[in-house]
């Protein structure tokens, strides 16, 4: 006797619920249980940990300024992802969005005008999806293996945007420091509400996981994207085209990330400098997952994600466990959740040995 | 000493982690799993490597500490792929933070300690030999280590009946498991592989390359070693030229830097990553005019769960 | 020079030891420090030699105060860390790297009742203090000691990113050896990290390789020193004493210590007495020192010594006219001496020095 996992027929919906619930539980227990090994008061860890970055106007704010650039990447992949693109080097596209845009407000410094946001913003766009659409066209045409390529991506954007800001981009009145100018106040998102840091970016990730969500569930657009993600074969025969499928959700993931990282740096960061990004289109990887590859699931999945992060900033500061517990807890939770999302496509059964017939699961989606 | 014969002993050095830890995940995912969490596993390995060096005060307990902390690290991501049959790539990437996370908790009381560094093996006579006395026989363990990795690999994959069978798993687990093979134990051994290699991968890092811990100190060559085993096309003997030839240009950056080239450093750090790109474009390429098609595990990333 | 700048510093510990007491019987609150930190603590280098000087700190000042500590801070995160050490009640905020100034100039005018210092930035505000060592003085000191040790007159520099910190580094040892051999000269290789010990072992293999014979770095890792004694020639410690990674050529190490510094600030915020300094130590500040040095005769010890006997007074000036770049351009002539902004801002390198300015 053993046991094993079936498939669910359907997603079961009962387990839909009862996942993410479980995955709390389970978090919380084993959370409480290392706080307690550590020597610290559960309660008020947990408090530190889960309820503080969300109890106030200013922690609201600041969950979202971390969560947006999370969320906005995170729709673009779940586009990719469910139709069998493996855009890995998110984060190369968020830095050179934050390039182009950057490199217009450095451009327009001191003399820009009203139109310089705005170019700004398409500037990102228009980078991060020309960059994501190098892995996509080496795909679409040669078959190049795509998650290479768009990772080793990565690196080459994060060291140009190292050249950049210690080169030809570097403030000239900044005592030869690898930064760039302080944006000026027409290359600034404005803030949404004063004595905070949320501005106009945050709107703009919501009104495109709104968009992205009618897009998917109304239109024949989204239709094959699921579709080339589930059935290939089916795909191919209704006439879709994997390789043009492909480019297009490359572009779109790729201009989100862009969009991301133009929003990053004329909004929160201010001016290019290395370390500009904390790892945001990996982290952003790991928030697709767990938004189930959903544009309304991302956000909440983004949101969760960045009051864990903050929650561990406050651990840092109020309890004063070190980063390195943080990162471990958070690893902890991804794990559970990953884990009880297994529920919702498989029911745990006991069988006997020994059983021949077989199905895969179909698509990576569980 | 010439200087060719020290860029080849220094290239040797720095592709070694690289290619002991793209072997293990080669045979990972030649299995059907990605396992994105390399770096993870690699990092753990080098913590639990030095530490248990410094407290056991043996090299060789050093090492077997830092396998079994990869294995136990791939046996966490086992667990969530092939037992729960979670996403492989998100599983992977939180494999990597939480072994980010934990080396630094077990790393912490070994910061700044100093270890005597495991020493080469020096063959008599023949390393006197010039030229490839010094490159093929004054090579620490590691180096010998990670050759006979690879030809053992090499030999298992396409000379022996499990090797076929796992190759199997990883193109078609469907059929494999109809034929009766317990597809989910075989990728299981397959990805402890990957885990034991990965921690062998960090122990070279803290206990030969720089013998000492300290926080991060992988920096990234986990997904250099991801990269390496796409850029081999899943073939071991390519998976070690593409070790030498990341590392060869690592090092040779390094050299133009010395000797004055005038071009930012940047632009050189990021030519490996450049011409990885452009190999893989025109291997592809070449594929395509000789009509062949993709090199990939036809299932890799994809769970396999069997049912009735 | 060192003397005749402010010095806040003369005697902190002095004063910290003999105050500590009676300060902490006056004060009701424990003083609560915030610091931020540009990497892990981890990291044996920076951010280690920063989380030391706290813990001296606190040492040093017992119950008066007490500090919380954030890591790994990229800049996007700034704002918040900081905004949260406020609200945890830290009236006093270290923020320790030059990517952290801009950030701290905008939080300085968001919380003007909390004072900040940022390590490394280059303008003070009424609550921001400015606060670095003149590191570059044991530079000079490698200097000498390197043209003294090299037979084959070529110093390697394993360095991390040609920020001016690096820069005026890597020109005052070359100024440092060409006091004692004008055909001195450096070869410099950029390992694009800070810290990154496989590719800082593998730039100073390189460096050996193209036939360097001293070596110093300026990044974190013990790995290149430790290759400097795998391949029997010498070398320097970065950031702290590091003599027993290389106890065979190890020549000195230039360590940071900012304990007496962070608790003589602190000591001032508890006094009433605290200013928005702008200090940039010395060698007798003691906000950096050299260690023992090791492998060297007593001839070499003793010149050595009068050097930096002559850094402390002032008789040596590393930054002194006339001063060539690398295009063989004067900069300034004889008897002219570089401000301490220009040494901040310089970005050029001396004659002598072989490498090429990015950018």
């Amino acid at each position: 006797m053993r046991l094993t996992m079936e498939r669910r027929a359907e997603g079961g919906k009962w387990a839909l619920l009862l996942s993410p619930l479980l995955a709390v539980v389970l978090t919380l227990v084993s959370s409480v249980v290392i706080f307690w090994l550590l020597g610290q008061d559960p309660l008020r860890a947990l408090s530190v940990y889960f309820w503080q970055p969300v109890s106030d106007a200013y922690g609201l704010q600041e969950v979202a300024v971390k969560a947006t650039p999370l969320v906005l990447i995170a729709v673009g992949l779940a586009l990719c992802f469910r139709s069998n693109n493996w855009n890995i080097g998110a984060e190369g596209q968020f830095l050179i969005g934050a390039i182009c845009g950057g490199g217009v407000a450095v451009w327009a410094h001191g003399w820009g005008g009203a139109w310089v946001l705005p170019l700004m913003l398409v500037a990102g766009a228009l980078g991060g999806m020309a960059y994501a659409l190098i892995p996509a066209i080496l795909k679409a045409r040669l078959r190049v293996n795509e998650i290479l390529v768009s990772l080793m991506l990565v690196y080459v954007a994060d060291l140009f945007m190292d050249y950049l800001v210690r080169g030809p981009w570097r403030d000239p009145m900044g005592f030869n420091m690898p930064q760039t100018v302080s944006f000026g106040p027409e290359a600034t998102l404005p803030l949404l509400f004063t004595g905070g840091r949320m501005n106009i970016g945050s709107v703009i990730a919501l009104a495109v996981v709104v968009a992205f969500a009618l897009v998917m569930a109304r239109t024949l657009k989204g239709f094959e994207i699921r579709l080339v993600g589930q059935a290939p074969r089916a795909a191919r025969f209704a006439g879709f085209s994997d390789t043009r499928l492909t480019i297009t959700v490359f572009a779109i993931s790729g201009a989100l990330a862009g969009l991301a990282g133009v929003i990053e740096a004329s909004g929160t960061v201010r001016q290019l400098l290395p370390g500009f990004s904390p790892g945001y289109g990996f982290t952003a990887i790991i928030v697709a997952f767990l938004g189930r590859l959903n544009p309304v699931g991302c956000l909440i999945a983004g949101v969760f994600i960045a009051i864990t992060f903050i929650g561990g900033e406050n651990a840092q500061i109020i309890l004063r466990l070190p980063r390195d517990m943080t990162l471990v807890f958070q690893g902890m939770l991804l794990f559970y959740i990953l884990a009880c999302d297994t529920l919702i496509l498989y029911r745990l059964r006991v069988v006997r040995p020994v059983d021949p017939g077989a199905t895969p699961a179909p698509g990576v989606r569980s | 000493m010439t200087l060719a014969v020290a860029i080849a002993l220094t290239i040797i050095t720095a592709a070694t982690p690289l290619l002991i830890a793209a072997i293990g995940e080669l045979v990972v995912e030649r299995a059907g799993v990605l396992n994105l969490g390399v770096e993870g596993m690699m990092i753990m390995g080098a913590a639990t490597g030095v530490g248990v060096a410094i407290v056991t005060e043996s090299s060789l307990l050093g090492v077997l500490a830092a396998i079994a902390a990869g294995m136990a690290l791939s046996a966490l991501f086992a667990l969530m792929v092939l037992g729960l049959a979670a996403n492989q790539y998100a599983s992977g990437l939180a494999l990597t933070i939480f072994g980010l996370g934990l080396s630094g908790v077990v790393g912490a009381p070994f910061v700044g300690i100093q270890r005597e560094g495991i020493r080469r093996i020096e063959l008599p006579l023949l390393s006197e030999i010039p030229v490839i006395g010094p490159i093929l026989f004054r090579q620490d363990p590691f180096v010998y280590a990670s050759i006979a990795l690879v030809a053992g690999v090499a030999w298992f994959l396409w000379r022996t009946r499990a090797g076929l069978i796992l190759r199997a798993c990883g193109e078609n687990p469907v059929s494999a498991h109809a034929l009766g093979y317990r597809v989910l134990r075989i990728r299981l051994y397959a990805v402890l592989f990957g885990g034991a290699c990965a921690g062998l991968a960090g122990a070279y890092l803290s206990l030969v390359l720089t013998p000492f811990w300290t926080a991060g100190m992988t920096a990234g060559r986990g997904w250099i070693a991801l990269a390496i085993v796409v850029f081999a096309s899943w073939l071991p003997l390519r998976a070690m030229l593409g070790a030498y030839l990341f590392g060869g240009l690592i090092i040779l950056q390094l050299h133009a830097q010395t000797a004055g080239v005038n071009i930012p450093s940047q632009f050189l750090a990021a030519l490996p990553y450049l011409i990885t790109i452009v190999a893989l474009t025109l291997i592809m390429a070449a594929r395509r005019s000789a009509g062949r098609g993709s090199v990939a595990p036809a299932s890799l990333g994809q769970p396999f769960a069997p049912a009735r | 020079m060192t003397l005749t700048r402010r010095n806040v510093l003369a005697g902190a510990s002095a004063l910290a030891a003999s105050t500590a007491i009676p300060m902490r019987a006056m004060a009701d609150d424990p003083l609560n420090v915030g610091m931020v930190l540009i990497g892990p603590v981890g990291d044996f280098g920076w951010s280690t030699m920063h989380d030391r000087g706290r813990l001296r700190m606190e040492e040093l000042m017992g119950d008066a105060v007490t500090s919380t500590l954030v890591e790994a801070v990229a800049p996007p995160d700034f704002d918040r860390v900081v905004t949260q050490l406020v609200r945890a009640d830290c009236k006093l905020i270290f923020t320790t790297s030059f990517s952290y100034f801009q950030p701290t100039l905008r939080m300085a005018e968001q919380f003007p009742e909390v004072m900040f210092e940022n390590a490394t930035g280059t303008s003070t505000m009424d609550n921001l203090a400015i606060y670095n060592a003149r590191f570059y003085e044991g530079r000079y000191v490698q200097g000498v000691i390197a043209a003294m040790k090299s037979q084959t007159k070529q110093i390697g520099y394993v360095a991390a990113f040609p920020v001016p910190e690096v820069i005026h580094a890597i020109n005052t040892v070359m100024r440092g050896a060409w006091s004692v051999d004008p055909e001195m000269r450096i070869r410099v290789v950029w390992a694009n990290a800070w810290f990154n010990p496989g590719v800082e072992a593998d730039a100073a293999r390189a460096l050996i390789d193209q036939g360097c014979d001293v070596l110093c770095q300026h990044t974190d890792s013990p790995a290149p020193l430790q290759l400097a004694e795998e391949r029997g020639i010498y070398g320097f410690g970065q950031a702290s004493d590091m003599t027993r990674f290389a106890p065979g050529s190890h020549l000195t190490s230039s360590i940071n210590n900012w304990g007496d510094y962070y608790a003589s600030r602190a000591q001032a915020m508890i006094d009433g007495t605290w200013q928005p300094e702008d200090t940039w130590g010395g060698l007798d500040s003691g906000m950096f020192e050299l260690a023992p040095f090791t492998n060297m005769t007593p001839e070499e010890t003793a010149r050595a010594e009068n050097v930096i006997e002559g850094l402390r007074s002032g008789e040596i000036d590393p930054f002194a006219g006339p001063i060539v770049n690398q295009a063989g351009e004067q900069v300034i002539g004889e008897g002219e001496t570089l401000t301490d902004d220009e040494i901040r801002a310089q970005n050029y390198f001396y004659e002598g020095i072989d490498v090429s300015m990015p950018g």
